[in-house]
């Protein structure tokens, strides 16, 4: 018995080393001038106990490497440049979290001593006009939501992922891709994946008729419900490829590691979501990227500037021509399309000459004329 | 077909695996329902390990997706080495049911209950500290790009064709498929052809008996257990291996719940339990992949054509193959649980003086 107990004190010395040790060192930043987010350490103790930049984050890990990394980095990068304190509050219960559950985290924040309230995702609609009507002297700025009557402490922050979408499928098929797919999270009723799908089938169909060519597209919203990774995920998304999908656009948070597995399995490849994840996997050829960070570092910085009349209360939607869209140019794979072919087609949707429908269309009926879509 | 195959192997190997360490458990006269919180922090272990070894970049492996001159054979030999880790995590974590159970004589269901619910908390609060979040991934990349077996590794030509038999078990695999069917193969000759394997029987029926005989009942359970737990700790790590990309985060969706089920389907016999495992998995990879499940390669997707039939449809959709597997279940168990047959001293505590 005692030499039992020895070994477990023993194991519980080991594991308190590797918790240590596990920690990641401090990166240095890539250029000069430029901040890595990640070398911000997610958790600060502020001197008074208070924090003035408060996070509520969206279903989903606070570190998805996709939508909850990115709002989170423009929190700390803003905290970081203007000397703020900050902190994140995940919602009781995680993918199954209440509207209470989410008034609670905002309570919290509140309490805590929050000035400004960045809440993510649109299912937080409910849980932040209740919020925001108690705490009336706190500014929420809510990222993929809208405005709230009466409620000038909201700003409404929404994206034309469409045309993230679009600029994605469009540059997978000049690429040379015909095979494609789209795995969505939310079921069907995630605004945003529905903007985010419907603009990459639309970019697709635009590249297949410039290149006289039909695409087809393999389209589903199953097993992405809860943006969770699931073996069943994998299994289908392994389907796709080896029935011949070339690449899947993995739209929704950590969805995204189930995509990428398979993807893995059978040497094809994967287009990221939100934020620029080709350092997650060689898989991923390209992202459909949001400028989550920017644009909540510019939030946050007209409440502390002054300017909060200028968002507040309001629904502001940023698309290309706020620059608030677009894909990674610096770490894209792509070949056959260049960046110079990017920048045509980007400055062509910022003039406003080249228009995305957002309107995911009803009973997923799709009418393009160059590319098969197979809802799944 | 040899993708319906491959896919249901990945399935029915930790269902298989997991089930035997039921087996073990159970033969021995202990119910062990903390399978699942076992398999929970066996996955927790193995991707801890991973997770290590990828930042201390032991493998000096940039991107395992584009580096094809990785080192393939010291990483599987790595794999190995986890499997073994992940084996004795779960012997340890196992051996508080075992005291519970065997030194205390506190009700089993109960026991196994409260690990299913201490292991999850546990590895939850591990990752939180070590990770800072409710979610443990791969420090980089995905775990088929790092971890699975494929025909260009085995020095074939990408293009070539290995025939049926070659393309479904010697590409795309991982090795702990292999490992797994070797363990189950020799544990099961292990556990009815040998004498340890005929006392650790005989502790599940009457021990009363066994100990009469001069078997010490104590030691044949505590090996039930741990064989039981070791088995179990290596399932929840081949588990997240194969089907959830490395990531642990106190959950193997049942999978632990779902072995004892096919443990009861299969009678407590290896032979029976293959099967059932086998015909589980398949039914969970068709209702997963039915979209492009083509069997006799004529392009037609029979299934996906059925869902989408007008009439056929009404029946035959997607809700309806992801019932199959639980439907079939239910079936097979109304027609062979009349010659089911639990091991008769399971659940009750030893006591020497009883008759």
């Amino acid at each position: 018995m005692k030499k039992l107990i020895a070994l477990l004190m023993v194991l519980a010395m080991v594991f308190a080393l590797v918790a240590c040790t596990a920690k990641p060192a401090d990166k240095p930043a890539e250029q000069p001038g430029t901040v890595d987010p990640e070398s911000i350490p997610d958790t600060m103790t502020s001197a008074d106990g208070t924090y003035e930049i408060a996070f509520v984050t969206d279903v989903g890990q606070l570190k998805d490497k996709s939508f909850n990394q990115g709002t989170w980095e423009g929190c700390k990068l803003y905290a970081a440049a203007n000397n703020k304190s900050y902190k994140y509050y995940q919602p009781a219960n995680a993918d199954k979290a209440t509207d209470d559950d989410r008034y609670d985290a905002m309570k919290a924040a509140a309490d805590g001593g929050a000035k400004v309230i960045v809440c993510a995702g649109f299912m937080q609609g409910n849980a932040l006009a209740r919020a925001a009507a108690d705490f009336p002297e706190v500014n929420f700025i809510f990222i993929d939501g809208w405005a709230f009557d009466g409620l000038n402490n909201i700003a409404g922050i929404a994206y034309q992922e469409e045309q993230a979408g679009y600029l994605a499928g469009y540059a997978v098929v000049m690429e040379g891709y015909t095979k494609l797919g789209f795995c969505g999270g939310g079921g069907g009723t995630n605004p945003a994946c529905c903007r985010y799908g419907y603009g990459f089938v639309q970019g697709a169909n635009a590249a297949a008729a410039e290149k006289g060519i039909t695409v087809d597209i393999k389209y589903s919203w199953q097993y992405g419900a809860s943006f969770s990774a699931s073996p069943e995920l994998q299994t289908m998304a392994a389907g796709w490829y080896e029935s011949g999908t070339e690449i899947i656009f993995a739209c929704g948070g950590s969805m995204f590691a189930s995509i990428v597995a398979a993807a893995g399995e059978n040497d094809a490849k994967v287009v990221g979501v939100d934020v620029d994840q080709s350092p997650e996997s060689g898989t991923v050829v390209t992202s459909a990227m949001k400028g989550l960070s920017v644009s909540v570092e510019w939030a946050i910085a007209k409440h502390f500037d002054g300017k909060w009349d200028e968002i507040g209360g309001k629904a502001t939607s940023l698309g290309a021509a706020n620059d608030a869209v677009g894909l990674p140019v610096d770490t894209w794979s792509l070949k056959n399309w260049t960046v110079a072919d990017y920048e045509k087609l980007f400055a062509s949707m910022k003039d406003g000459t080249l228009v995305v429908d957002p309107n995911f269309p009803e009973d997923n009926v799709f009418n393009l004329s160059n590319a098969k879509v197979e809802v799944i | 077909m040899s993708f319906l195959i491959s896919k249901t192997l990945i399935y029915a190997i930790p269902l298989m695996i997991v089930a035997l360490a039921g087996v073990f458990s159970e033969r021995s006269g202990i119910i062990n329902l903390a399978l699942e919180g076992i398999m929970i922090f066996g996955a927790f272990v193995g991707a801890l390990a991973i997770n290590l070894m990828q930042q201390a970049n032991t493998f000096h492996i940039v991107d395992a997706a584009l580096d094809m001159n990785a080192n393939w054979g010291s990483l599987q030999l790595f794999l190995v080495l986890i499997m073994l880790m992940t084996a004795v995590a779960g012997a340890l974590f196992s051996l508080l049911l075992a005291f519970a159970a065997i030194n205390l004589k506190a009700d089993q269901t109960i026991g196994g209950t409260a690990l299913n619910m201490l292991s999850p908390a546990l590895v939850c609060f591990f990752i939180r500290l070590i990770a800072q979040q409710s979610e443990l991934r791969m420090f980089k990349g995905d775990a088929a790009s790092w971890f699975m077996v494929k025909k260009s590794m085995l020095g074939f030509d990408k293009a070539k064709d290995l025939g049926f038999l070659g393309e479904t078990f010697l590409n795309k695999v991982y090795l702990t498929t292999y490992i797994c069917i070797l363990l189950f193969v020799v544990l099961s000759i292990f556990l009815y052809k040998t004498r340890f394997g005929l006392r650790l029987r005989a502790c599940g029926e009457n021990p009363q008996a066994a100990a009469s005989l001069g078997i010490n009942v104590y030691k044949m359970r505590y090996s039930g257990v741990v064989i039981s737990g070791a088995l179990a700790g290596l399932g929840g790590f081949v588990y997240t291996l194969t089907t959830s990309n490395c990531v642990a985060n106190g959950d193997v969706a049942g999978f632990g719940f779902l072995a004892l089920a096919v443990m009861i389907f299969g009678n407590w016999k290896p032979l029976s339990i293959a099967g059932a495992a086998l015909l589980f998995g398949l039914f969970k990879c068709v209702a997963a992949s039915y979209s492009t499940l083509d069997i006799n390669g004529d392009g037609v997707f029979l299934l996906l054509n059925l869902s989408k039939d007008p009439v056929w449809g009404k029946i035959l959709n997607p809700h309806m193959y992801r019932l199959i597997p639980y439907v079939i279940s239910l079936l097979v168990l109304a027609f062979t649980s009349k010659k089911s047959r639990a091991p008769k001293a399971e659940g009750i505590p030893y006591d020497k003086g009883m008759r």
